[in-house]
């Protein structure tokens, strides 16, 4: 009797083990399959708008104020700044594959010369300082509006996140991991906590969204904002709501999780800039 | 037999120095427990799990030093530890817990 209950043990631990140490195909399978078999009415697709995918009567609010979105002037603004040269006579173009556009669905990858992840965002500020130029804040301001503009040219091309078959790259993507599932803050919450074991249901007066398609549509204009944000200034946010301290913009942990979400989305069509409440 | 006046009278006592304690709060305690605050909420920030209740905590209590206020500078120091040392037992509890949180 001992030794069944011993084996059961060594079995369960192996199976825990397992789910912590899967491939990331495998977690990115379990992770679409957890809402596709959830909402087997909502298409893939429809998963990049968020809580407008679940909840009917807020979409409709959402889609008459898109008839003139909020953040048009702002996004056009982010064209503007991209097509600036700098004071060197090169311009952000020259630092991106493809001119820059069309390659936000490539973001945030992982480099493996110098063994770090790459948002899109530090590539903008990278680019300005390997032109001479001085850095611009993160999260919100004048490189998010540049990231939106940049966002705009890929609409609709499905987001494809790689991470190489090295060590270095499946520990940042595991780190991701980790974060996302670790419970945090005062009130003791995971990421997952409100987007995965309870999407659909209402943390104080919001419906709590899938975090697939969660990364399909940044930077977001926040009506609570009045601009702007990126991927990390939502991080801050949700990491506030559960009285846990918010990180450095391009942190080491925030870069390794933005990486780990925005694979879990692999395939969805970039849908951005979008706006929220 | 315990006499109820017995019991009342040492309760009377016990209060009386806990507070003769409190009210002797030096500004080297203050400063004491003020670091060692410090360094617990700096062991938070490195595991990764730092809460944002803690910071307003460790200044109020500089600002309550600051106005002489030792007594209070410990309570809130503190409390700031206290917190502190809470999100290091939630570290430590996630570090093989997260697994707990997947998508089933
Ligand atoms: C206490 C519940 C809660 C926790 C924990 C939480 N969030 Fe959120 N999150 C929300 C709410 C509420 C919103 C706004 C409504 C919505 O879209 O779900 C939101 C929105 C978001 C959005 C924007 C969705 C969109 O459509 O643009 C992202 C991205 C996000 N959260 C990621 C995270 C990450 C990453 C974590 C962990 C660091 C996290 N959340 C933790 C409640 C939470």
């Amino acid at each position: 009797m001992k030794s069944l209950l011993n084996t059961l043990t060594v079995v369960v631990m192996l199976a825990v083990v397992s789910i912590a140490n899967a491939t990331p195909e495998q977690d990115k399978e379990s992770f679409q399959r957890f809402y596709t078999e959830r909402f087997p009415d909502i298409t893939m697709e429809d998963f990049g708008n968020g809580v407008y995918a679940l909840d009917q009567d807020a979409r409709n609010q959402w889609e008459a104020m898109n008839d003139f979105p909020p953040y048009e002037d702002d996004l056009e603004k982010g064209g503007e700044l991209f097509n600036t040269a700098f004071a060197n006579g090169k311009n952000y173009a020259s630092c991106f594959e493809n001119g820059g556009g069309n390659i936000r669905q490539n973001y945030p990858m992982f480099d493996t010369k110098r063994n770090t992840v790459i948002t899109l965002e530090l590539a903008i500020n990278e680019c300005r300082v390997a032109n001479g130029e001085k850095l611009l804040p993160y999260k919100k301001g004048e490189l998010a509006k540049i990231a939106a503009y940049m966002t705009s040219t890929s609409e609709g091309s499905p987001i494809n996140i790689v991470i190489p078959n090295n060590g270095k790259a499946l520990a940042a993507y595991q780190a991701g991991k980790q974060y996302y599932y670790s419970k945090r803050g005062q009130l003791n919450f995971s990421c997952s906590n409100c987007h995965i074991q309870n999407v659909g249901r209402k943390a104080r007066s919001e419906t709590l969204s899938p975090a697939l398609g969660h990364t399909s549509h940044f930077p977001v204009y926040r009506m609570k904002w009045e601009s702007f944000g990126t991927l990390q200034r939502r991080f801050d946010s949700c990491n506030k709501q559960v009285r846990a301290e918010p990180l450095e913009g391009q942190s080491e942990d925030y870069r390794n999780l933005e990486y780990f979400l925005t694979y879990m989305s692999n395939g969805l069509p970039v849908n951005g800039p979008a706006s929220r409440k | 037999m315990i006499n109820i006046k017995h019991v009342v009278l040492i309760f009377c006592l016990l209060t009386l120095t806990a507070s003769v304690f409190a009210a002797k709060a030096t500004k080297s305690d203050a400063e004491e427990s003020i670091q060692s605050a410090q360094q617990l909420w700096d062991k938070s920030i490195a595991v990764g799990h730092e809460w944002n209740t803690v910071k307003p905590l460790v200044a109020q209590a500089k600002q309550a030093m600051e106005t002489n206020d030792f007594a209070a500078a410990v309570a809130l120091a503190n409390r700031a530890a206290e917190q502190a040392e809470l999100s290091l037992v939630q570290a430590e509890h996630e570090k093989t817990n997260w697994v707990n949180n997947l998508p089933k």
